[in-house]
């Protein structure tokens, strides 16, 4: 029989853990006794996330597996409206059409900006947007033109059902077609690689993926960065979507809560995004 | 310039050239294999292949590798077994078909056919496969899918030319007094290749069977429209998607995240080149042995 | 004897697989570009610009990105490879002959992502220096890396022929007092004129079909170069990016048919090499 101290000393304790139960349990939890796989696609931009999830939640319960492609945003249309797989990614809005022709549902979980970038040690550190509409055209050819040293400009595009792309080329460019001669690049790791091997490179990527390899360009003196992007002084702005045909299964279901939930936010952030809550 | 100078001069150049030829072809692999070993040989080991989880834990599947090579390494032997399962067995008894039972006219017609296999663009052959995928969903199976089963279809399909050619090859190329020796005691034509002509020219016909692996395991084109992707772990059953050695070093290249990717990469690309070096010099090895007992 | 029957029934059965599904594939391909003729789409295919998203869905610029890659590796591989199997056969003392074929065997085995892969590292920053205008992803970048590809392919099919005319003219000409590089010039060369069209159109073949290589190195912008250093994308690129990225059943059409371009551009060199009296031997 214990003291009338310790009985209530370990009342208070158990109180305590129940309260902390929640806090204790984590995010992962929902994930306790769900198996299956879940097949995610679309947008190069979101795949960081996408991986780091996917690790925490295989790891905590290895009966789940997540495969994670890229290809896009249109690709993530086109599959999770063919059913092809659970989760689309895309890097903007999905348009009426697309809603209505398949009966999509999107989850918004992210903020993020379309940068243009140059390689690190270009001494070019800003332009106008006139002029960026320029070097994109092939108006502008040289680097001298615009403040640099005198070597051709290298430009480097993505193809044309990538989100990261429409966002830039609607909202910084105004749809101005891109020269011929761009390289064509395929996601958003890839540009950054590229430019980041390339001294001459102009391209544009999320703002995410920026690192000490890229260096992103001034425009009309504002600094592409997620601060700049959230607060609207940067105008190459979009959300990062997931999205799903009709209501998602139960462990697409999961999966989306887990993102949008604290743990998920913490990894939408440390990928360089801002978290939709 | 006299005649004779004239000659000796184009003679000097012609040997030069040729020379040159071989010097330069020589150097130009040995860089590419020689760049390969210097940058990938230092990443070989065990965190190569499993990245941080433990490798008995890896090897049975208990717990998935995020940083390593081993679902690449897997899925590409994964492949490379269901597609010569399916190709091996149909390519030699067509092989054999062709070399011993059929007609010159019949020979020549489906000669053409194999060809034309042969020649396809393995890219062609991913569309082909794309767009059964595309047919089925609109008739037959509205959840059907891009998966291992699709890709080792068609990669079946790309190698199955090669095996029924090397196979027919090797039954035509056996002495003549090889081939009569079985009807002459009496065997009709199917005993005489089960148990004289096939077990003589089994060497050519294994030899064959590597080359037509080695072919699967490398191949890209085919698997990028059918089913690979950057990050599936081990498939579980036919109908998942799964990842593959030769798309990994793609991909790493196009878009590594740190030089610890790139690494990996340069580690993966070392391994492929193993692996299809390994199945080569067997081949080579088996088919040389072969020649020697024939060549009389 | 029913036995065997039914065994020389399954047989024939495994010879028309290759046969059947050779059929398949032209047929559902030609299937699938069949749309296009139906709307007059096949002008929208046949153009010069390719720019989705504003309806245009040209392919030709990819068909002169195949050839001119194609024809460029050809021009610069040809003579390697006849001076090669000169070498081999004729000049080479013997232990570098085994080894100089036992490395031309070798390279056949050589995946050619990983000639892709090694060329991003060696030759682009290479490319990029010397060229003014271009990123180092060119037409010359991917003809350099293809050339060593199809190099194998083309010396030793013309290697055989060589060995064949070798075996008949070399006592001779050796008796007539030919001096080597002689015999090379003035015979053996001339003997095997047949057998290298076909090497030449069978490495053609090798070259117009790979993907990798363009789809790594050469840059992927869908236009018509107008110099070595510009990037372009062919045909083979081309259906590995649109399957992978653009994706929308309109983008299909030009897909198809770009598939179809290609397996009918095989079948006419099968064509070709069937009346030159040769196979597709591997």
């Amino acid at each position: 029989m214990m003291s009338p101290k310790g009985f209530s000393l370990s009342v208070i304790a158990m109180a305590l853990l129940v309260c902390a139960a929640p806090v204790l349990a984590g995010d992962l939890d929902r994930f306790t006794n769900l198996e299956g796989t879940l097949d995610i696609a679309g947008g190069t931009a979101h795949i960081p996330v996408m991986n780091e999830a996917a690790k925490r939640i295989m790891t905590f319960n290895p009966k789940v597996r997540i495969t994670v492609a890229g290809g896009g945003s249109g690709i993530g249309v086109q599959k999770v409206g063919e059913g092809l797989v659970d989760i689309g990614n895309t890097g903007r809005a999905l348009s009426e059409e697309e809603v209505a022709k398949f009966g999509l549902q999107s989850f918004d979980f992210a903020i993020d900006g379309v940068a243009p970038i140059v390689h690190p040690e270009n001494p070019v550190t800003g332009l106008t947007a006139q002029q960026i509409r320029d070097v994109f055209a092939g108006r502008i050819t040289r680097w001298s033109e615009v403040g640099g040293p005198d070597e051709a400009i290298h430009v480097y595009g993505r193809e044309e059902a990538s989100g990261t792309h429409e966002v830039f080329w609607g909202k910084m460019l105004k749809k101005e077609p891109i020269v011929a001669s761009a390289n064509i690049i395929q996601s958003n790791g890839a540009m950054k690689v590229a430019v980041s091997q390339d001294a001459n490179a102009i391209g544009y990527m999320s703002i995410g993926h920026i690192d000490d390899t890229v260096k992103p360009l001034a425009v009309d003196g504002v600094t592409p960065s997620q601060e700049t992007a959230v607060e609207g002084s940067y105008p190459v702005v979009r959300h990062l979507f997931m999205n799903t045909k009709g209501d998602p299964k139960p462990l697409a279901r999961a999966f989306i809560d887990y993102i949008l939930s604290e743990e998920g936010a913490g990894i939408t952030s440390a990928a360089g995004y801002i978290p939709v809550r | 310039m006299t005649a004779t100078q004239k000659h000796s001069l184009a003679d000097t150049a012609t040997t030069a050239f040729c020379w040159s030829a071989a010097a330069l072809t020589g150097v130009a692999v040995l860089a590419v294999m020689g760049f390969l070993i210097f940058r990938g040989a230092g990443t070989l080991g065990l965190e190569l292949f499993f990245g941080q989880t433990p490798w008995w834990d890896a090897l049975t599947g208990a717990r998935p590798v995020f940083d390593g090579l081993w679902s690449a390494l897997a899925g590409t032997l994964i492949l490379v077994v269901l597609s010569c399962l399916m190709a091996v067995p149909v390519g030699i008894a067509g092989g054999v078909y062709l070399s011993v039972y059929a007609s010159r006219r019949y020979q020549s017609m489906t000669g053409f056919a194999v060809d034309l296999m042969a020649g396809i663009p393995s890219i062609v052959m991913g569309l082909f496969g794309f767009s059964m995928i595309v047919v089925l969903r609109h008739a037959l199976f509205p959840h059907a899918k891009t998966c291992l089963l699709l890709a080792a279809v068609c990669i079946a399909l790309l190698i199955l030319p090669y095996l029924v050619r090397t196979t027919q090859n090797a039954l035509s190329g056996l002495p003549e007094h090889l081939r009569l020796l079985g009807p002459s005691l009496g065997f009709s034509t199917w005993q005489n290749t089960r148990h004289v002509l096939l077990p003589s020219a089994g060497r050519g016909i294994l030899s064959g069977v590597i080359l037509a692996m080695g072919r699967a395991a490398e191949d890209t084109a085919v698997i990028l429209l059918t089913g690979v992707v950057a990050q599936a772990f081990l498939p579980r059953s036919l109908w998942d998607k799964f990842e593959a050695l030769p798309f990994r070093i793609y991909y790493l290249a196009a878009e590594h995240r740190s030089v610890a990717e790139l690494d990996q990469a340069f580690g993966a690309a070392l391994v492929l080149l193993m692996l299809t070096g390994a199945l080569f010099c067997l081949a080579f090895l088996i088919q040389r042995t072969m020649e020697h007992r024939w060549k009389k | 004897m029913f036995f065997e029957i039914w065994i020389r029934r399954l047989l024939c059965a495994a010879a028309m697989v290759s046969t059947a599904a050779a059929l398949c594939i032209l047929l559902v391909l030609i299937t699938l570009v069949l749309p296009l003729f139906a709307h007059g789409g096949l002008a929208t295919v046949l153009a010069w610009q390719w720019l989705p998203f504003n309806g245009k869905f040209g392919i030709l610029p990819m068909v002169v990105g195949s050839l001119w890659l194609s024809l460029g590796a050809l021009a610069a591989a040809t003579p390697l490879a006849v001076g090669l199997a000169c070498f081999v056969q004729v000049l080479a003392p013997g232990r570098v002959k085994s080894l100089c074929l036992a490395l031309v065997h070798y390279m056949t085995s050589i995946p050619t992502v990983i000639y892709g892969f090694v060329s991003i590292f060696l030759l682009v920053p290479l490319m990029r220096q010397w060229f003014e205008r271009g990123t180092g992803f060119s037409l010359l970048t991917a003809m350099l890396a293809l050339t060593l590809l199809i190099l194998p392919t083309i010396v030793l099919v013309f290697h055989a022929t060589l060995r064949e005319a070798d075996r008949t003219a070399r006592a001779t000409c050796a008796a007539l007092g030919f001096s080597k590089p002689s015999y090379i010039r003035h015979v053996l060369l001339p003997l095997s004129r047949r057998g290298l069209l076909a090497a030449v159109i069978l490495g053609f073949g090798r070259a117009v079909g790979d993907t990798l290589i363009s789809l790594m190195l050469a840059g992927n912008a869908p236009m018509v170069p107008g110099s070595p250093a510009d990037a372009i994308r062919t045909l083979t690129a081309h259906i590995a990016l649109v399957v992978a990225t653009d994706s929308q059943s309109t983008f299909y059409h030009s897909v198809f048919a770009s598939g179809l371009i290609l397996f009918l551009i095989m079948a006419l060199i099968n064509l070709a090499l069937r009346r030159l009296g040769r196979s597709f031997a591997p």
